[in-house]
């Protein structure tokens, strides 16, 4: 980890790059980070003084805590006061006036996608009110969630409206405490969605970032928290349609779900965050903690995941099966190509009894990639019959890459039962041969292929996010088939 | 259509191929016939275009164009098929996704629309029905966990669906006995067209009881040592091909 | 990435006091080797859990002990020492970490084979001693664990086994390493060094154990060559006293076209600890079994570590365990394929059984993979028995209890009934039988 702290500032420092726009300085901190920084932070977005005290205490925290060091990635040391950790939300007029003031590759990149024009502006950050209305979307979108009695809104937007809310349930299942990355997103946390489904509804469409207009331009710390009560049930979809443009460098987000009796949550992620380029320069970090906790009965919460973007992600969704007969998911795909390193997996901590969990797991490396799958499987003394299965495969291609596997598997309950299986493959000359044979063109034959090794996690997204995810990987793919 | 001239083949230094030359017109069947290690399954991989083999010298024409310069897909659209000996496994890819990849890239290719995927289907059962092949293949992985004569009958549905000009069956008889031999047979015949030229790979002359050839090509030790008509296969059903070493030897 | 944590007062003042020279007429080149391992233990001391490596195994119970080196015992137990000794076998015995010649027996052994306690290395020949030298620390990787260093600063003796080219040994060898201690906390340092030189065969056994509910330490260190072509059988049985402690390690150099079968039996100690490490050259094979068998409060950790450096080597790993009472179980494997490692065929399997609400198994099976072309494959269960088959057992008359017991006996027996020596798989049967008593087998009947 020796590179130098010039390019590091170079990466993390900048708030806009490509020309985006420029007169920044205005709205922004200047960077650092202290217990001053924190407090104007909470003043400017008019917290209540439990939440400014929460932050302060995970920030007296963070300064006490190393930086961890176990993953399998390596990247230059962050230095924390070259960030500024405040930046005024982008109006629309400090975008780019229209697609042609956009990075050609990022519009390359939609199109391979098929994503409609209007979309691919309003994902670039051009100011869309005029040729698409968004905001009238939303408002139809809000009256109908509203009669169901569900709350979506950013997250400062709860902290005003629905302050007890967030007193309840902040920090009870990822504590501000809780890790590295953790304590110093709850410090400096800038905003992020909040959702609320009452009990017994079922919510009455996938809820999805994509709408979530007012939490546009969260930033690199982002908090997400659902609470989902008894019997209730909610599908949340995150980083949607397509690469969200982004230029900020650490991405350490925290996301929380409470799930109470009889209710369930979908959450699933397609993670497009930029790479970096084919030699390895630049990309996201992406140092997210998500994790969630089955607080009733018959709880269930599924995490189902894609990752291809990011030059470094870490990241390991969770799940604490802490009610009788809860249930945890975890199915991922993790794409490595060029010089990205991925260190995710997931944790299921048995506690209820007869709890279950079930974790599949996709990895393929390509170019100069890393891959790492960790999980942890842990079956407490009281997890009577807790059962898991746990399968991660690997999928090479090339040999300059890495594929790896680190299960941890902890039982304390002679009833439990566990069974992890792993394997790793490639995909041979032989094979692709084949398939060019039949007429297919080498890029096909692999994304074929990759989407055939990737089939059991595609499932379980919804459909069209299945589709996206299948073009997704195609894109990361490009070029590593020689 | 095909002519394959004065054909030089190596592979990790060795001579494999040492001066073939072929000429193979639409409507055509050629057997290929020839000990172990004569350069048969070599010379179906250059025509199908497989990396690591060095053309030494020669020429390969395919309907009028270089096919050495064509890529293995190129060659593909342009209608070579190659039934492989050993058909390959791909794990994830069901059969019906693989066959319709293939089949819209060479329509693609061709300037033609994408099939309509119930059409689509329904002319593959068809297929199947003649192979004797159950339904549920369709949405296996392809080849994976077939058994022999699974995989070969799975090359001659995808020939049928993907109607090569030239086919290049490679040992497709191996592994089948007599019963899958009669059906992969039938299944060959009545792809036999007057637009349509077949290359048959074999060691054995029992194929060819089934397929009857209108040539028969002898290669050893890298040349085409003899070649004739169907009665050429029976002669060396009764002789063997030690008397064609011989020959060469004296 | 090994976390630095400050050594032990006590254990670095044995280091410092115990400078001079731990075997007779020790040459100059030892010595220094001795001082530079202190000099690393004195930095980074024993492992702690905050090493990734260590996070299951605490040895903290090992610093506080503050054992102390043993010394040369004139006696032995003549029942430890009968229990101890195998049929059919070529004997050197240690007691306490020396070498004990009226016991040892190896009468018969071809010139060709060298069997030498390592305390008279240095009134040997100069071959032996030039052996010695290029043998010794020459398979353990830099940067070794505390334990190690701890063991390069102060072995008092051990063996050294080297069997020539060409050769092939009539009958196993076995170690026997015995503890006389009786509440003396004591602790013993050996090094073994074992070399199969080309086309060679050979099987050597490694046998601990001690008087019963005694605390001790062993903290012992194997170091093996096999040369190409040559075929080493390794097997170590760990049955030492329930309440010593005993970290051990055997590391591995194999040549091209080299088979190594490494077996690893634990059923003793109160904590223990053994590693088994194995660098794979082109073509190697190398097989490593385990079982673990704990009751009461044993925590056992077995820490595996196949290295496949070059192309074509297979090796197949497989590890049993089952806890009962509060045993603790620990099994961290790694496989590691190197970017040249193509058409590398690796395999793991691990896996356990957990008899009670109170016992607990932590497993770690990992892939580290740098090569494409290469099959790789490990699976892990931890579960209970097969209710289908207690259920066929119990319709067939036993009873609940008798059939979860043959049942557990039967999956611990598997591992058993691979070693094909008679007198070891009689011996490791014993003390298997000796934690199932309930099982009501009788060896007779296997």
């Amino acid at each position: 980890m020796s590179a130098s702290n010039e390019n590091i500032k170079d990466m993390i420092g900048q708030q806009y790059k490509d020309g985006f726009v420029t007169d920044v300085e205005s709205d922004s901190f200047a960077p650092g980070l202290n217990e001053d920084v924190i407090r104007a932070l909470s003043a400017i977005k008019k917290e209540p003084e439990f939440l400014l005290e929460w932050r302060l205490e995970a920030y007296r925290h963070w300064l006490t805590m190393e930086h961890p060091e176990w993953a399998f990635v390596e990247f230059p040391k962050i230095d924390f006061q070259e960030i500024s950790y405040y930046s005024a939300p982008k109006s629309m007029a400090d975008g780019p006036q229209s697609l042609d003031e956009v990075d050609p590759k990022l519009i390359d990149t939609y199109n391979k996608l098929g994503i409609p024009l209007e979309e691919q502006m309003r994902l670039a950050g051009v100011a869309v009110d005029a040729v698409f209305d968004s905001v009238s979307v939303a408002t139809t979108f809000k009256e109908k969630l509203y009669e169901a009695g569900v709350i979506f809104c950013s997250f400062s937007e709860a902290v005003k409206e629905h302050p007890e809310l967030i007193k309840q349930y902040l920090g009870t299942v990822v504590s501000q405490y809780d890790n590295f990355y953790a304590a110093l997103n709850a410090a400096v946390f800038s905003d992020g969605s909040f959702v609320y489904i009452p009990k017994g509804v079922r919510c009455p469409m996938e809820l999805s970032t994509y709408f979530r207009i007012n939490a546009a331009n969260t930033g690199q710390f982002e908090r997400t928290l659902i609470v989902a009560e008894e019997g209730s049930h909610v599908s949340y979809l995150e980083g949607c349609t397509a690469p969200m443009r982004d230029e900020n460098q650490l991405h350490a987000a925290v996301v929380e779900l409470v799930i109470l009796k009889d209710a369930e949550i979908k959450y699933s992620t397609v993670q497009n965050w930029y790479p970096g380029d084919e030699n390895g320069l630049g990309g996201i970090y992406n140092f997210v903690t998500k994790r969630a906790e089955c607080r009733g009965d018959n709880a269930k919460v599924s995490w189902t995941q894609v990752e291809t973007g990011s030059a470094i992600t870490w990241k390991y969704p969770s799940v604490i099966l802490r009610g009788d007969h809860s249930v945890g998911e975890f199915y991922s795909v993790a794409l490595t190509n060029n010089y990205q390193q991925a260190d995710t997996g997931t944790k299921m901590i048995h506690l209820g009894k007869n709890t279950s969990s079930t974790i599949i797991s996709k990895g393929i490396s390509a170019g100069h990639g890393q891959n790492t799958y960790r999980g942890l499987v842990k079956i407490g003394r009281k997890a009577e019959n807790a059962r898991n299965f746990t399968q991660c495969d690997s999928l090479l291609m090339g040999d300059q890459c890495g594929a790896h596997t680190f299960p941890y598997i902890e039982t304390k309950q002679p009833s439990a039962t566990i069974e992890h299986e792993a394997s790793t493959s490639k995909i041979s000359e032989d094979q692709l041969f084949y398939c060019m044979q039949r007429g297919i063109s080498a890029e096909d034959a692999v994304s074929m292929i990759v989407n055939g090794f990737c089939k059991e996690v595609f499932k379980e997204l919804p459909m069209e996010f299945a589709v996206e995810a299948q073009a997704l990987l195609g894109i990361s793919l490009e070029g590593s088939v020689g | 259509m095909l002519k394959i001239e004065n054909l030089h083949v190596r592979v990790e230094g060795k001579d494999i191929l040492k001066g073939i030359n072929l000429e193979i017109n639409a409507g055509e069947v050629h057997a290929i016939m020839g000990p172990n290690g004569s350069g048969k399954s070599t010379l179906s991989y250059i025509l199908a275009g497989r990396e690591g083999y060095e053309i030494t010298q020669g020429s390969i024409s395919f309907h009028g164009k270089d096919l050495l310069e064509m890529s293995v897909e190129e060659r593909a659209w342009a209608g070579v098929f190659l039934a492989f000996q050993y058909p390959v496994e791909v794990p994830g890819v069901s059969n019906i996704y693989m066959l319709k990849a293939a089949l819209n890239g060479i329509r693609k290719h061709k300037g033609e629309p994408e099939l309509d995927a119930m059409d689509f289907i329904a002319s593959v059962k068809g297929k199947m029905k003649d192979l004797d092949m159950d339904e549920k293949f369709l949405y296996r992985a392809v080849n994976e966990g077939f058994s022999g004569g699974e995989k070969k009958r799975n090359e001659i549905l995808q020939m049928s669906v993907l109607e090569p000009t030239l086919c290049v069956l490679d040992e497709t008889d191996s592994g089948l006995d007599i019963d899958a031999l009669k059906i992969v047979s039938d299944g060959i015949n009545r792809l036999r067209d007057p637009a349509r030229a077949f290359v048959l790979v074999t060691h054995y002359q029992r194929l060819l009881d089934y397929i009857k050839p209108d040539f028969v090509h002898v290669l050893a030790n890298g040349k085409i040592v003899k070649s004739g008509g169907a009665e050429l296969a029976l002669e060396l059903e009764d002789q063997g091909y030690s008397w064609l070493e011989d020959k060469k030897a004296s | 990435m090994s976390v630095t944590h400050l050594p032990n007062t006590h254990y670095a003042g044995l280091l410092a006091t115990a400078t001079t020279s731990k075997i007779e007429a020790e040459a100059d080149w030892l010595t220094s080797l001795r001082e530079r391992a202190a000099a690393e233990f004195n930095v980074a001391g024993f492992p702690s859990p905050r090493d990734e490596e260590w996070r299951y195994t605490n040895i903290s119970a090992i610093e506080k002990s503050q054992f102390s080196l043993s010394e040369k015992t004139a006696e032995v137990d003549q029942a430890l020492l009968d229990e101890a000794l195998l049929e059919g076998c070529y004997h050197l015995v240690f007691v306490d970490g020396y070498y004990q010649p009226k016991h040892s027996s190896l009468a018969g052994l071809a010139d060709a084979v060298t069997v030498l306690p390592l305390s008279e290395v240095f009134t040997g020949s100069k071959e032996q001693q030039d052996l010695f030298k290029s043998l010794l620390d020459s398979v353990i990787e830099e940067h070794a664990q505390g334990f190690i260093n701890f063991n390069t600063a102060l072995f008092s003796d051990g063996a050294l086994v080297c069997i020539s080219e060409n050769t092939v040994v009539d009958k196993p060898i076995q170690l026997a390493f015995i503890s006389s201690q009786d509440g003396a906390l004591k602790l013993s340092n050996c090094r073994n060094l074992i070399y199969a030189m080309a086309s060679s065969k050979a099987t050597v056994f490694e046998t601990y154990t001690g008087v019963a509910d005694s605390c001790y330490l062993t903290n012992v260190v194997t170091e093996v060559v096999v040369e190409p072509n040559a075929n080493l059988t390794h097997s170590r049985l760990q049955a030492e006293s329930l309440k010593a402690y005993h970290i051990g390690g055997v590391y591995t150099r194999l040549e091209n076209n080299a088979i190594f079968q490494q077996n690893n039996y634990t059923f003793g100690a109160v904590l223990s600890r053994a590693e088994i490490h194995a660098n794979l050259s082109e073509a190697s094979d190398c097989t490593l079994d385990g079982l673990y068998i704990g009751c009461d409060h044993q925590h056992m950790d077995n820490h595996t570590r196949v290295h496949h450096n070059q192309p074509h080597a297979v090796s197949n790993e497989f590890y049993k365990g089952v806890m009962d009472d509060k045993a603790r179980g620990v099994f961290q494997g790694r496989i590691v394929v190197a970017e040249d490692a193509q058409k590398t065929d690796a395999t793991m399997n691990n896996r356990n059984l957990l008899l009670s609400e109170r016992a607990e198994i932590d497993t770690k099976p990992q892939l580290e993979i740098y090569a494409d072309d290469v099959k790789c494959a490990h699976g892990v269960t931890v579960g209970q028995l097969d209710d289908t088959a207690i259920f066929y057992l119990r319709s067939r008359g036993a009873d609940e209890q008798m059939a979860e017991n043959m049942l557990t006996f039967a999956f611990a027996n598997e591992m058993v009934e691979r070693i094909s020596f008679k007198p070891l798989r009689f011996k490791v049967l014993d003390e298997l039988l000796k934690r199932f008593p309930q099982a009501g087998m009788k060896k007779e009947w296997l």
